[in-house]
């Protein structure tokens, strides 16, 4: 029984650590770990993995149960100590010396509450659920249907004012849909960016103002903050909404003032290896 | 290693032991870098959309934070085993209260975001340092850091006073948190019983300082990773369970839209140095003060800090941090809004 607690232990700790390290490290080799972080912090990501793992491959000279394995006087705070709540007397930067030194020495086991012995399995089971699911099931992108979800009808202002700026002096060149989409929703003078050729790839999402939209989600540190930008399309045909697109066309300000792109031609392409712009 | 010689038992083949078993655990390391090259080519991916994109989520915020958890675990290490005894404590103020102050500052040296604050502040436990001490550090650092400053002056500059309420906020919080449990009679009934056990296992653990650096990595890694996969799942659940436009729905309304944010808060589980990006993009439909209580809310009481800090702390004492944090960040974000 406590042999099994022991491998749990390691199981637990050391073995969903090291899990995932190896995860990091076979997404970082293989080109794939853009699809879950910013690639600015790879190298944080990669390095502490590489810790890790040198840590668990370590921790097996530690024999099995000697991290529990108190010595020869290991005094575990008494039971009856700890419910009985008051002791007021005690200097209150050094309580818990104080009260280490206080208690016998002698090694005391005392059985943890079922409930409590039952909630740590379960825990325990559902995150070794998760980390192995992770270890054996191919990364893979959000979905277009969580990313409408996640349009909240705020466009979000990635690249801040920078942006505008860059844009109203011409080079929009290295410009993504998320740029684009800060552009479209915060230029002040439509006009300026009439007629920019434009080549951009994302999905397709239902539009609002023209044909359809063309959606990417932007990831600022890892994919859980992704959020939806996009640029308004008017152009035939009209794709299914979910499939990947590059749109060749050009910046047009409509009549009411509005920013949209006049595409020229709409390619339907397979999901590219980066589906995500930072 | 004068205290590796003491042991009463100093086996002669304990050099070789020890190569073998590191190959062993090179062995079973390299072994899982086989499983994960070919498993997913015998697993095609079959999930349902919302299933797969809830285990994207909580798979990138497992990539993103397990770093930080190593870092905190290298650093609680450190600090638990490496730093000799009394020279972090020579430098501390004796006032309990000077203690704490300082203390909730030493996120601005401590290199570690939210997650790796967790085994951080368990190393400082193990230490000696008190209870409300280290709650007090654990709930500044998330805010009172200078990659989360630089964030949050990046996405907001110093409109509507976004920043200073954000700083001034995360320090007074963490700082009335320390003091409101360092009233509490007995300060070492907050922690878990385990944790307690624990505690009591690594201050007296046998060996030299080698072997205490592992034992430690075990014990700690065992305690956090369990907490951070949970904590991470649930974060990724909640994501694609709960629509985003229930919460945004109320937004304007100077009072539900403080607490629509901090609801958004808690379950989008951001880390700290990047959540004001993310909150920029409710700048325009949401006040002020709702943007400060979400920057303030999201750092320290989110599902994945949640679950990683009842690893030491009961459920009780975290259900009162929580309501800490939630009324002095509701109460922060009005006086935002009425001033700004």
């Amino acid at each position: 029984m406590r042999r099994a607690e022991w491998i749990g232990t390691r199981w637990l700790g050391v073995g969903l650590a090291a899990i995932l390290a190896v995860v990091t490290l076979g997404l970082a080799v293989t080109g794939r770990l853009a699809l879950y972080i910013n690639p600015d912090s790879t190298w944080f990501a990669v390095s502490m993995s590489v810790v890790v793992l040198v840590g668990a491959a370590a921790s097996f000279m530690l024999p099995l149960g000697a991290e529990a394995d108190h010595g020869h006087d290991h005094p575990v705070v008494e039971r009856a100590q700890r419910d009985e709540t008051p002791a007021p007397t005690r200097a209150y930067p050094v309580v818990e010396r104080a009260q280490r030194d206080e208690t016998p020495a002698h090694p005391h086991h005392h059985p943890r509450h079922p409930a409590a012995v039952a909630a740590s399995v379960v825990g325990g089971v559902a995150a070794s659920g998760v980390v192995v699911l992770t270890l054996v099931l191919p990364p893979a992108s959000l979905s277009a249907e969580l990313a409408m979800s996640r349009d909240v009808g705020a466009t979000p202002l990635f690249a801040g004012a920078d942006a505008v700026t860059l844009a109203a002096t011409g080079d929009t060149s290295s410009f993504g849909v998320g740029e684009w989409a800060t552009v479209f929703a915060t230029a002040t003078n439509p006009d300026a960016f009439d007629g920019d050729p434009i080549e951009l790839t994302g999905f397709v999402t239902p539009g609002e103002g023209g044909d359809f939209d063309l959606t990417r989600l932007v990831v600022t540190h890892c994919v859980i903050d992704a959020q939806p930008a996009s640029v308004p399309v008017a152009g035939e045909p009209i794709p299914e909404t979910g499939q990947w697109v590059t749109v060749t066309g050009t910046v047009r300000a409509t009549s009411d003032g509005r920013l949209e792109i006049d595409a020229a031609s709409v390619a339907e392409i397979p999901e590219p290896k980066d589906p995500y712009e930072y | 290693m004068t205290r590796t010689d003491l042991r009463p038992v100093a086996a002669p083949s304990r050099p070789a032991r020890s190569l073998v078993a590191l190959s062993i655990g090179a062995a079973v390391v390299a072994a899982l870098f086989v499983i994960d090259a070919v498993a997913p080519t015998l697993f095609p991916a079959s999930l349902p959309t919302r299933a797969q994109d809830g285990l994207t989520l909580a798979i990138s915020v497992l990539i993103e934070s397990m770093p930080f958890v190593a870092l905190g675990v290298v650093l609680s290490i450190v600090v638990q085993v490496w730093v000799p005894p009394g020279v972090i404590e020579r430098w501390m103020p004796r006032r309990a209260w000077a203690r704490r102050a300082v203390l909730s500052l030493l996120g601005m040296v401590v290199p570690v975001c939210e997650c790796g604050n967790v085994p951080f502040a368990r190393g400082l436990l193990m230490r000696g340092f008190s209870v409300p001490e280290t709650m007090t550090f654990l709930i500044a650092a998330p805010i009172v850091n200078p990659i989360v400053i630089i964030t949050t002056h990046q996405a907001f500059g110093f409109s509507d006073g976004i920043l200073i309420a954000r700083l001034v906020g995360g320090y007074l919080i963490a700082n009335l948190i320390g003091w409101l449990y360092s009233r509490h009679p007995s300060p070492n009934g907050l922690l878990t019983e385990r944790f307690r056990d624990t505690c009591a296992l690594v201050v007296h653990e046998p060996g030299g300082r080698g072997r205490r650096s592992l034992a430690q990595f075990v014990i700690e890694l065992r305690a956090v990773m369990p907490a951070l996969v949970i904590g991470s799942a649930l974060a990724g659940a909640v994501q694609v369970l709960i629509p985003r436009e229930a919460l945004v729905a109320i937004g304007s309304n100077p009072a539900l839209s403080i607490v629509a944010m901090m609801a958004l808060a808690m379950v989008v589980a951001i880390c700290s140095n990047v959540d004001s990006f993310f909150a920029l993009s409710f700048a325009s439909t949401f006040t002020p003060g709702a943007i400060v209580a979400f920057l303030l809310v999201g750092p320290l009481v989110d599902v994945k800090m949640l679950a990683l800090m009842r690893t030491t702390f009961t459920t009780r004492t975290l259900a009162g941090i929580v309501v800490v944090v939630l009324l002095s960040a509701f109460a922060i974000g009005t006086v935002v809004n009425l001033l700004a």
